[in-house]
């Protein structure tokens, strides 16, 4: 096994280049690879196309700073603090560009990618004006019951970025709570880039393999960057800082207010 | 009104949706359909299977969260279970419930998360449907309005997210969808369902205090009104208490500010 330990800072610009599928771990605010993202931002990459089911900050942080040309999604929100301001400004400046799923369906096209395979059927989606307009859905027969089914493009990550509990320096990653479908986007990418809050040895690991979410064989680098969700929550660690999200919710009315925000926390603040 | 808020009464009545037994999904930004989930699996419905985003099976939270996935919705839990193996049970047709928010409703019960205005050139970007698309098309939902007036309530959605009946009628087997649909809709004023055959929203019961004039002004289509309307039934003590208990930072109360 290859020690994979990098500074956050290398791990992205090693790992992360202009125009990658970039599927991004965590639901919502929750175990969302935030220090990941202020790099990416830090960084500015450019032409990303961003992959997940539910997202929130984390997306909508990548989008107001430029550095994502499309969005595979199912929903973009913060919940209780209101819109995604930047992901809706440029979504109706028609800047980025939008392949709006349900969770199913995005979760599915990650599947298919991870079975390496083109495409997968799913049930359900008919009838939904997002089965009509979007471009990677479409109707097939079931050739052995001759049954009607949606299919799915499949989405190929180029990289996937997660923040987990713990791992050690090859790779081997615990995840020590809601698993999310960061198990399935590192299995489905070509490489996977993990903040954990806790590196821990490898005869920990070989102790209790069954504890093991993700080995090393699809993990690419490994950073230790405790609090990397923040102001995610991290089970077991720390629970969401709604107060940041309210923070980062008003600063987003504006682009104005955002820039501000980015120069006070990513550019010049807490990474 | 009784001693008990807007929230309090439609969580009760979202509960009160729940069949036990029934296996149930509660979403992301979801604050009523958890608490009514907690609440159906402590009094009427004990064998129902508590689903939800933070991926757990039957959690029993002391405290509920802001965050409809937040760690607190792992206390107790018997199980994880991932969304997509959740999603795996709903087509193999062992998924019977899930609640909608929306911003807009129509006649017919289709929801709208998507744009307000033109799809290609929005007037308004909403965040998306989350799971609808994929669930509404193959197992029964219920809907919640906290803010029941006639921009919500539409006479026809201006994209469907989540499938309704549709166009009404058998419009949702003409379009290859074989079951569910929606159950009911809560709003802050009455309690809706759907007419059998036409399948046109229809009226079941007015909250305590609201009249019929309020909820036609605040409807933007004509509702069926049937000739007998009860009034909604006021959640019981117990129940209030229970709500007070598991929800002492008034999480219930998010969306009525």
């Amino acid at each position: 096994m290859e020690e994979k330990l990098l500074r956050l800072q290398e791990a992205v610009s090693r790992y992360i280049h202009d125009g990658d599928v970039v599927a991004v771990g965590g639901v919502g605010r929750n175990r969302s690879p935030m220090a990941l993202v202020r790099e990416i931002v830090r960084q500015g990459k450019k032409n990303l196309h961003i992959v997940g089911r539910e997202k929130g900050m984390d997306f909508d942080m990548l989008i107001g700073a430029g550095c994502v040309s499309k969005v595979s999604f199912a929903l973009v929100s913060l919940e209780e603090f209101g819109l995604a301001m930047n992901f809706r400004r440029k979504a109706q400046e028609g800047e980025i560009e939008l392949n709006e799923h349900a969770c199913n369906s995005v979760i599915t096209s990650l599947r298919a990618a991870a079975m390496g395979l083109p495409f997968l059927p799913l049930r359900g989606m008919f009838g939904s004006d997002i089965f009509r307009v979007n471009k990677n859905l479409t109707e097939i027969q079931c050739p052995f019951t001759g049954e009607r089914l949606a299919a799915v493009k499949a989405i190929k990550p180029d990289v996937t970025i997660i923040h987990a509990h713990q791992a050690d320096k090859y790779g081997n990653v615990r995840l020590q709570g809601s698993p999310f479908e960061d198990v399935l986007k590192a299995w489905s990418a070509d490489r996977t880039i993990v903040t954990v809050e806790e590196i821990i040895d490898n005869e920990e690991v070989r102790s209790q393999p069954h504890r093991t979410s993700i080995s090393y064989i699809c993990v690419t680098a490994v950073s230790h960057v405790p609090q990397g969700a923040w102001p995610a929550s991290c089970d077991r660690y720390y629970d969401s800082d709604r107060d940041h999200v309210m923070e980062y919710a008003r600063a987003i009315k504006s682009p104005e207010g955002f820039q501000a925000y980015l120069e006070k926390y990513v550019f010049s603040g807490r990474s | 009104m009784g001693d008990y808020t807007i929230a309090e009464l439609m969580a009760v009545c979202l509960a009160r949706e729940i069949r036990d037994g029934e296996r149930v999904l509660q979403g992301l930004y979801s604050p009523l359909p958890m608490i009514a989930c907690l609440l159906a699996k402590n009094f009427h419905a004990p064998n129902m299977v508590y689903i939800n985003t933070a991926d757990t099976i039957d959690p029993q939270p002391r405290e509920v969260p802001f965050s409809t996935a937040a760690p607190a919705l792992q206390e107790r839990a018997v199980a994880y279970i991932p969304l997509w193996q959740t999603f795996d049970l709903a087509q193999q047709g062992k998924l019977d419930l899930i609640f909608l928010g929306a911003a807009q409703v129509d006649r017919y019960g289709n929801t709208n998360l998507s744009v307000i205005g033109p799809y290609e050139k929005p007037k308004v970007r909403l965040p998306a449907g989350a799971a609808s698309a994929h669930l509404c098309a193959i197992m029964d939902a219920v809907i919640w309005v906290p803010r029941h007036n006639a921009r919500v309530l539409v006479e026809k959605v201006d994209f469907i997210t989540g499938q309704g009946y549709l166009t009404g009628g058998n419009a949702r087997k003409r379009a290859g969808i074989a079951k569910g649909g929606p159950r009911k809709v809560v709003t802050n004023l009455c309690v809706l369902d759907f007419e059998p055959e036409t399948k046109a929203m229809k009226l079941v019961s007015t909250h305590p205090g609201v009249t019929l004039g309020e909820i036609k002004e605040n409807t933007g289509f004509d509702l069926i009104i049937p000739e007998d309307i009860d009034e909604t039934a006021s959640p019981r003590a117990e129940e209030l208490e229970f709500i007070g208990t598991i929800d002492p930072k008034k999480v219930r109360e998010l969306e009525f500010h």
